[in-house]
């Protein structure tokens, strides 16, 4: 227990002081992670009010596919992603293999399904009073669209939310994609599995208490405007 | 296009659920400013016909015609002048006042929203200091059913159409809803048209009744409905066993059908039961209930034979003449022939 209880001193002590691994780490994974949400919502929002909101022939096959989807392990996206941006690869000549920008590629295929999945079922979950009632004080095919996402605001903002912890924790990407390169693309979820490794626990509980600091002030965040 | 066109004039409409046939009307017109009181049990089709004629929905087959034009759900005629209150209205995740706003919003009138939001809150009953800022869900049913109402009295609509609007109100809301719509039609002239299950309601105040049974519309009002299972007895006649005894004998229906109506105007009342004639069916009961219906001064009676409830509408002369009082024993008749299959 000893070298636990000093693994949160010492992490303490590394926060506190600004250590540069540490925070580069910190700075690397906020930018993957809000650069993927960013792509994966603006593509998977549109996509889940689509598949929720209309009927059209193959609706059940595309939501078995998001759903399938669901539950792509990291390590296999991390690897697809490796073999297209790799030199081999067909998109090799664009120097996105050990880049930021290849890890936010790689989260973002990772956010889009739930992004879109989540968006979807709360669109097929709208109370069917809701349209009718929207017809019935006049308004148009905009309006209805419009009010409906509004309606829906907080499922939308957990299916952003549900995506985010997922972006946020994952390694397999990180670590295949972006190769854990010390103040470049290390994230701190490849930075706590390094530090672990050798047996440098202080460093990865540090790491540890940033990333449930982020989840923790995301989700604070979500729920005032929740309030709101 | 002038002011003599009905409200509405549907023609052949027909309207499906997947292969369920849930709406069959050849032929119905709503007069401009009238009230319209719509009966009929669950399942019916009111619902139905009420979205049709709100434009939410498009009929399978035919057309829909308001005040001359043929319309669509989400044309710009209909759109703003149109309005429905269903039984349990969607209230946005809004306050009150935004909730009431809404139509005149996406109309774009800007013009002293607050002033007609709380007068429209006034019609309902509800006071602006204490309503317009809350949340949808710190409303009691009663309360979101009258905000619901006032959004659409707001709009000043021609056509109100009303779908159980006090079904699951307190008594004070289902007063203060009656009393509003009442004055949407005497502000603005405003056509009303109401399904509920509170016949003296609608009996005490619309113009016209139709009834509607299984999608088809009877334009004189509530009528008597028989189900099965019957009984083939001959070539031509079906009878249906009642629980205490009695039989009910009908002419065998031309083409598939499961379901008996007997028109109100068919069937006459007496205190006793004449001999012979085998196809006039005579059935004894208590009344059960008498209603007057005030545009036309006739009485509606409603007869409880064991667990069938027939009606039937009477002058006030022939409940003089046969001393009629709810719970007085009489007895029914009407011929087989008289039978019409739905």
């Amino acid at each position: 227990m000893d070298f636990i209880v000093a693994g949160f001193i010492k992490a303490f002590e590394l926060l506190v002081s600004g250590d540069s691994s540490t925070w580069t780490a910190v700075w690397a994974t906020l930018k993957v992670s809000t650069c993927s949400m960013l792509l994966s919502i603006g593509a998977g929002l549109p996509c889940g009010f689509l598949i929720g909101y209309f009927d059209f022939t193959g609706k059940k096959q595309l939501r078995t596919l998001l759903d399938t989807m669901l539950a792509l392990p990291t390590v296999f996206i991390g690897l697809a992603v490796y073999a297209f941006i790799s030199h081999q690869g067909p998109l090799g000549g664009l120097g996105l293999l050990f880049t930021l920008t290849g890890i936010a590629i790689g989260q973002t295929i990772l956010a889009f399904p739930i992004v879109a999945a989540i968006t979807a079922s709360t669109i097929e979950g709208i109370d069917t009073d809701l349209k009718l009632t929207l017809v019935s004080l006049g308004a148009g095919k905009r309006n209805i669209i419009a009010t409906c996402l509004w309606e829906v605001r907080f499922g939308i903002l957990a299916a952003a939310v549900t995506a985010y912890g997922r972006v946020l924790t994952e390694v397999g990407i990180s670590m295949m994609v972006g190769g854990n390169i010390k103040y470049h693309t290390r994230t701190v979820t490849t930075a706590i599995a390094l530090e672990t490794n050798k047996g440098l626990f202080a460093n990865g509980i540090a790491l540890g208490i940033v990333l449930i600091s982020i989840a923790f002030i995301v989700n604070l965040s979500l729920s005032f405007l929740r309030k709101q | 296009m002038t002011n003599l066109e009905p409200a509405y004039h549907l023609k052949d409409i027909r309207h499906y659920y997947g292969d369920k046939k849930v709406l069959d009307i050849d032929r119905l017109k709503i007069e401009n400013g009238s009230i319209t009181g719509l009966i009929g049990p669950n399942g019916s089709g009111k619902s139905t016909l009420l979205k049709l004629l709100a434009f939410a929905q498009k009929p399978s087959m035919g057309s829909i015609l308001y005040k001359g034009r043929p319309e669509l759900p989400f044309s710009s005629t209909v759109r703003s002048r149109v309005t429905l209150l269903t039984q349990k209205p969607y209230l946005l995740k809004r306050t009150v006042f935004e909730n009431i706003a809404y139509g005149l919003k996406i109309r774009k009138e800007k013009n002293n929203i607050e002033k007609r939001v709380k007068k429209a809150l006034l019609n309902v009953g509800l006071d602006y200091e204490n309503f317009a800022a809350r949340l949808w869900h710190e409303l009691s049913g009663g309360e979101a059913q009258r905000v619901a109402m006032a959004a659409r009295l707001i709009l000043k609509p021609e056509v109100l159409l009303l779908d159980e609007p006090v079904a699951s109100v307190d008594t004070e809301s289902a007063r203060l809803i009656r009393e509003a719509s009442l004055n949407a039609r005497k502000l603005w002239g405003t056509t009303l048209v109401i399904a509920s299950h509170d016949l003296q309601w609608l009996y005490s105040i619309s113009d016209r009744q139709l009834s509607i049974f299984k999608g088809n519309i009877f334009s004189t009002g509530i009528e008597n409905i028989i189900t099965g299972p019957f009984e083939k007895q001959d070539k031509k006649t079906l009878i249906k066993n009642l629980e205490d005894g009695q039989i009910i004998t009908l002419n065998l229906p031309e083409q598939t059908a499961c379901t008996a109506i007997i028109k109100k105007k068919h069937i006459s009342i007496d205190l006793e039961k004449q001999p012979g004639n085998g196809h006039l069916n005579q059935l004894s009961g208590h009344i059960a209930s008498m209603l007057l219906e005030k545009k036309s001064e006739t009485i509606m009676a409603t007869i409880s034979i064991n667990d069938l409830s027939l009606i039937l509408k009477l002058s006030p002369e022939k409940i003089r003449l046969l001393n009629l009082y709810p719970g007085k024993k009489v007895v029914l008749k009407f011929h087989a022939h008289d039978v019409e299959w739905i």
